[in-house]
């Protein structure tokens, strides 16, 4: 006998169960489960690293799954490429990466799946592109978003929004029934917001089940069925929206166990040393103010998108204001660029370590003296290999490096070591402020505290620092004062007494 | 329809040809030394040449071997030639020497992850020492004959070479491909955005290998067309030619990275080339002041298609805006 619970999850559009993903050192999704309406838009909410990105890419056949199993429409499914999922009408539409560039609206969106048609006089043995059948289909498409888009237009001229419209049409192209919608606002202003949601209810309207991937929580009331709460890698809870308050989904997303990894030390915080005041860069910073004070760790929160590392890279001489004014002791300065700025005692040390921060096919020794070449070299350029030596022995000792000697390729440590080589690399300069992003991403739980420690015993020595992080307790562990920021904009600030995890995601959602 | 945009860069780029060819004709006396004749005869290969360097060029690859290949291919059909083969035989052995040894390139290139410039720049130097040691005579071959010669020579009403109308006619098919078949649009995705490329179902390695087969026929056309207008062959006097196919592709809009350009523009780079060092000669320079130009122009043209004309003038305007500033 059938049961009626049986008799509805054959209804469901896609069903996702027990899934396991992990990737050295890292579980990135613990029995995930998650299922699929027809019609219906389910956004998927978490903080950054809840292991969102991850389950889509499982969806979407980018990763394979450990463990776990997915059925469409009832049936197994098991998918190897994003075009195997295209062909099976799932089609995710990921944020500007899938277009071409220079091609027109029409070449992007049958890409991969042109249509094609017999040249005449061949006997149908040659075929060609079909350019007026592709065109209908196109304008058929769009048509059916309600939007009026150039076909013959270069990709690389359209805006942000048409971009994203270019890519939801390559999906319908598929005759998509599911599609996967990741952070589809990150980038678009308000009105081209209501166009996408408009653009989504039609869709909806068509019968398009949606998996709304956003940690923007007043979209999801704005437009999803349903919601799913994931942390860590794990399904919290799924809840009909109208089901739901703000202040519970915070609460699901929270929640995590603050271990007491960080030793915080309390000293003497000193003066003012540096300030921003009305930091404006168009589109990026909508005019954030900060000050930082010697010895002072300041912490700068906010969810993925929220403008933390393009504050760090204007703060730092790396990009241009638009307006706005920095001060060092009271004094207005001006960074053309990041050498002027790393002259005047600041240095910043970058998320992306291989890309940005170490140059790692280069041994430990090479990094770390790096910026400093022109000081340790002598007359003609010829560097001074013992005083070379005598900086990296001392960095590698204090910041205990481990590695047998300076000449150890960086490309050979692991994530936490290279960490500590990049903030051996900024020390070597002699910074009276350092600007950590993300210091502690990638790296082991040992290493994290050893990075704490490290960054403490800075504050003490009366260094300042700007530490932007994702990592909410290692916020909460570390910092003095806490900046929220949200789309470019300062939401607030909170002094050490007053900290939360509620209070900062509240800032930051 | 949206209306067409009549000055693109590829219209452009031939009416600076016929402004060349209009001020030569009038100033000097290119008209009247059969100076069209000429050029119809020279630029041929060039066009066969910077179509098959264009194509690779859309990938994101280059051939720096391109010059020494047509070595390979003017030797083989020149040897077979020599001994009493027809055009038949000799033409087909020859393009499939090209497709050999440029398909070669792309199989190391994709199979050991080496970027192409690299194992091309070293194939250059292996088929030189290639032919200086194991070709007779360094794979000079003289006194060709008629079976050769005859249709390199051969012209339509004594006016238009064979091999002029050969290359129009292979860079109107390729033009054709590029537009109308699902291999042209692939190029274009491979060099512009692998990735999507790969999400598109796309599978970049082969289709690597596949345009370097593709660079090799046109290569052996091209190398044919160059040496069946000689009664001789000498392999290494090819060297070289590999820049002017890249020049040719670069002036006429293909973008040195990849992703981006149309053969169009690459044929009309051609004429463009050649039209800039005809009207040195003309004009009484030496030969070495064309390989200086010929470098300046690339300069300029890599400079006009790879730069990103919005940021240059953002950091510009913040530039002066800083020093007046301070």
């Amino acid at each position: 006998m059938e049961t009626k619970t049986e008799a509805r999850s054959d209804d469901l559009v896609l069903r996702i169960e027990g899934i396991y993903k992990s990737f050295p050192g890292v579980n990135a999704l613990t029995n995930m489960t998650i299922d699929l309406r027809p019609a219906e838009v389910h956004a998927v909410c978490g903080e950054n690293g809840a292991g969102k990105s991850t389950l889509m890419k499982i969806i979407t056949g980018i990763y394979k799954p450990d463990r776990g199993w997915m059925k469409l429409n009832g049936e197994s499914l098991d998918i190897d490429s994003p075009i195997d999922a295209y062909s099976r009408g799932i089609a995710i539409i990921f944020q500007e990466t899938s277009l071409f560039p220079d091609l027109t609206v029409l070449e992007n969106i049958f890409m991969g799946h042109e249509l094609k048609k017999p040249l005449p006089g061949t006997a149908r043995l040659i075929s060609i592109l079909d350019y007026p059948a592709m065109r209908r289909k196109a304008k058929e498409i769009f048509d059916r978003l309600g939007m009026a888009v150039d076909l013959e237009a270069r990709v690389a001229d359209l805006g942000v929004a048409t971009k994203q419209m270019v890519e939801i049409a390559k999906a319908l192209s598929f005759d998509s029934r599911i599609l996967i919608l990741d952070e589809p606002t990150a980038a678009l202003t308000n009105k081209e917001v209501d166009t996408l949601f408009e653009t989504i209810r039609k869709l909806k309207a068509h019968g398009v089940s949606m998996l709304y991937i956003s940690h923007r929580l007043d979209e999801i009331f704005q437009i999803a069925d349903r919601v799913t709460v994931i942390r860590d890698g794990e399904h919290i809870n799924t809840e009909d929206v109208a089901k739901v308050t703000k202040d519970e989904l915070v609460s699901w997303m929270v929640g995590r166990v603050l271990t007491n990894l960080y030793p915080k030390e309390e000293f003497e915080i000193g003066e003012v040393v540096f300030e921003a005041r009305g930091i404006v860069q168009a589109g990026v910073l909508k005019g954030i103010d900060l000050e930082l004070r010697k010895g002072e760790i300041l912490g700068i929160s906010g969810l993925a998108g929220a403008g933390r590392t393009e504050l760090a890279l204007a703060l730092c001489g790396f990009t241009r204001l638009d307006s706005g004014r920095i001060l060092l002791d009271g004094k207005e300065r001006h960074f053309a660029n990041y050498r002027q700025a790393m002259d005047n005692g600041i240095v910043y040390i970058s998320e992306d370590r291989q890309k940005y921060g170490l140059v790692v096919p280069m041994s430990i020794s090479e990094n770390i003296t790096l910026p400093l070449l022109a000081k340790i070299s002598r007359g003609m350029g010829i560097i001074d290999r013992a005083a070379e030596r005598e900086i990296n022995d001392s960095y590698m000792e204090r910041l205990a490096i481990k590695a047998p000697d300076g000449g150890f390729v960086v490309n050979n440590l692991s994530g936490g070591n290279q960490q500590k080589v990049s903030v051996a690399k900024a020390l070597a300069t002699l910074p009276r402020i350092l600007v950590l992003d993300e210091p502690t991403r990638g790296v082991d739980v040992g290493a994290k505290s050893e990075i704490h420690r490290i960054i403490s015993n800075l504050a003490k020595d009366g260094k300042s620092i700007i530490m932007i992080s994702s990592d909410l307790p290692e916020i909460l562990g570390m910092s003095d004062r806490v900046i929220v920021m949200k789309t470019g904009s300062k939401m607030g600030e909170l002094m050490r007494d007053a900290l939360s995890q509620e209070r900062i995601l509240e800032l930051a959602l | 329809m949206k209306h067409k945009r009549i000055f693109t860069r590829e219209t452009i780029l031939g009416l600076i040809v016929l402004a060349f060819m209009a001020y030569l004709s009038l100033t000097t006396n290119f008209a009247s030394r059969n100076g069209f004749f000429s050029m119809m005869l020279d630029v041929s290969p060039t066009i066969v040449g910077a179509i098959a360097m264009s194509l690779v060029i859309f990938t994101g690859n280059i051939d720096i071997s391109a010059g020494t290949i047509l070595g390979f291919v003017s030797y083989t059909a020149g040897e077979l030639a020599m001994s009493g083969a027809p055009m038949v035989l000799f033409v087909p052995a020859a393009i499939v020497v090209g497709m050999l040894i440029a398909g070669l390139n792309g199989w190391i290139s994709v199979t050991f992850r080496v970027p192409s410039i690299v194992v091309t720049l070293a194939m250059n130097m292996v088929h030189l020492g290639f032919y200086a040691t194991f070709l007779r005579n360094s794979g000079w071959i003289e006194n060709l004959g008629d079976n050769f010669t005859w249709f390199g020579r051969g012209m339509f009403f004594n006016l238009v070479p064979y091999i002029f109308i050969v290359s129009l006619v292979v860079a109107a098919i390729f033009i054709f491909i590029m537009r109308y078949s699902k291999f042209g649009k692939t190029l274009y995705a491979v060099g512009g955005n692998r990735q999507a490329a790969i999400y598109a179902g796309i599978n970049p390695d082969r289709t690597v290998i596949k345009v370097y087969l593709v660079e090799g026929f046109l290569l052996g056309i091209a190398g044919l067309l160059k040496a069946m207008t000689r009664s001789d062959v000498l392999p290494s006097s090819f060297q070289g030619r590999e820049m002017t196919f890249i020049a040719a592709a670069v002036v006429g809009g293909v973008n040195i990275m990849g992703g981006s350009g149309k053969l169009i523009g690459a044929l009309f780079g051609a004429l463009l080339v050649y039209m800039l060092s005809t009207a040195m000669i003309y004009m009484g320079f030496q030969d070495y002041y064309q390989f200086a130009l010929q470098g300046v122009i690339i300069l300029i043209a890599v400079f006009i298609t790879v730069t990103d004309f919005k940021a240059l003038k953002h950091n510009l305007r913040h530039a002066f805006a800083a020093r007046e500033g301070k």
